[in-house]
């Protein structure tokens, strides 16, 4: 009677062990950390920027919030007015001039390339916006089609279609407005982009301009995922 | 009776506590031996029941049966065949066997103490 206790305490703790092992394994399966001393590092560089960059966003926002509680009821209207101005701009509601870049787009000579009929196709398009977005290029307008964050290029019946209207003749002209013109053409020169345009007989060429002006974002937004909130 | 569940208990708390964590390539075996030691802890408790335990039987059962499986599933690696679905189903059977055989004696000696009374 004791042993037959004993075996089975035994084989109940074995199993709880194995239990656990496997519980403890299907929850957090082991990840292992397989970075060198050096991508740590570059990580933590990044972390810190975005700690710097999220306290920067909060300073702003404290000091709007303090320009709004200090004012009178006057200087509140004006200030929320001038933040509405401010949203306007940054979502690409309104005019923007500055220094920038022009890029053209076209087709290669047809002697040299053959009669290949080159096609501007969005994919291309897109990849060019991204690679803008990430040397920093401020605003862009395609064909005098504002690129905004809810613009879309697609494909349709064969036609690019930006903002929802064709862009179908060369030369496309591209306006960016950028910080660092010299610096965005260079970058522009050696990006992946610029080699696909290439690929599809279209020559990519691009100049710094002093004086820029992009027009507003024409379509009305609409917003499918806010509600407005009454108050109280 | 509560020797088991102490020693279950027991198990438990070492296994977390000592954050042991396999390859998750080897999940399948653990499994198919946690079924194996289930198994075989519910056939013991049947047979206890039905007084027909034997320790040896026990003991050899646990091991043979955690290894037998474990074979299995390698052997079924091994060809491509998942062969340890059929340790499952053959385990999985079993325990629903004993646990039902365990139910009935239980309501059993349940029911004749409450008529002895």
């Amino acid at each position: 009677m004791k042993d037959r206790r004993i075996a089975l305490s035994l084989v109940a703790c074995t199993l709880g062990f194995m239990l656990a092992i496997q519980f403890q394994t299907t929850n957090h399966p082991k990840k292992q950390d397989k970075r060198d001393i050096w991508q740590l590092r570059s990580a933590l560089e990044e972390e810190k920027k975005k700690q710097m960059e999220l306290n920067k966003e909060v300073e702003k926002n404290e000091e709007l919030l303090n320009d709004y509680q200090s004012r009178t009821k006057e200087y509140k209207l004006l200030a929320m007015k001038e933040a509405l101005k401010d949203l306007k701009t940054e979502a690409g509601l309104t005019k923007k001039s500055g220094q920038g870049i022009l890029i053209r787009i076209e087709p290669f000579n047809e002697e040299l390339s053959g009669k290949i009929d080159p096609a501007m196709f969005p994919a291309l398009l897109e990849r060019l916006v991204n690679e803008l977005n990430r040397y920093e290029a401020k605003d862009i307008s395609i064909n005098g089609e504002r690129i905004i964050s809810r613009s879309s290029i697609r494909l349709v019946n064969g036609k690019t279609y930006v903002n929802n209207e064709p862009i179908s003749t060369f030369p496309i002209i591209i306006r960016v407005i950028a910080k660092d013109p010299k610096k965005l053409k260079s970058q522009i020169i050696a990006s992946q982009s610029a080699e696909d345009f290439v690929r599809e007989n279209l020559n990519i060429t691009s100049k710094p301009v002093k004086h820029l002006t992009l027009p507003p974002y024409s379509k009305p937004i609409r917003v499918n995922y806010m509600k407005q909130v009454k108050e109280g | 009776m509560w020797l088991p569940v102490f020693g279950l208990i027991i198990g438990l708390v070492l296994g977390y506590l000592t954050d042991i964590r396999i390859p998750p390539d080897y999940t399948n075996y653990l499994s198919i031996a946690v079924l194996a030691a289930l198994d075989t802890l519910f056939g013991g408790m049947r047979a206890h029941l039905q007084g027909t335990f034997e320790d040896k039987v026990f003991i050899t059962g646990f091991f043979f049966n955690i290894l037998l499986a474990g074979g299995l599933s390698f052997l079924g690696v091994q060809l491509g065949i998942d062969l340890y679905l059929a340790a499952i189903f053959a385990f999985g059977v079993r325990l629903f066997n004993n646990i039902a055989v365990i139910r009935r004696l239980v309501m059993d000696k349940w029911t004749n103490a409450r008529k002895n009374q």
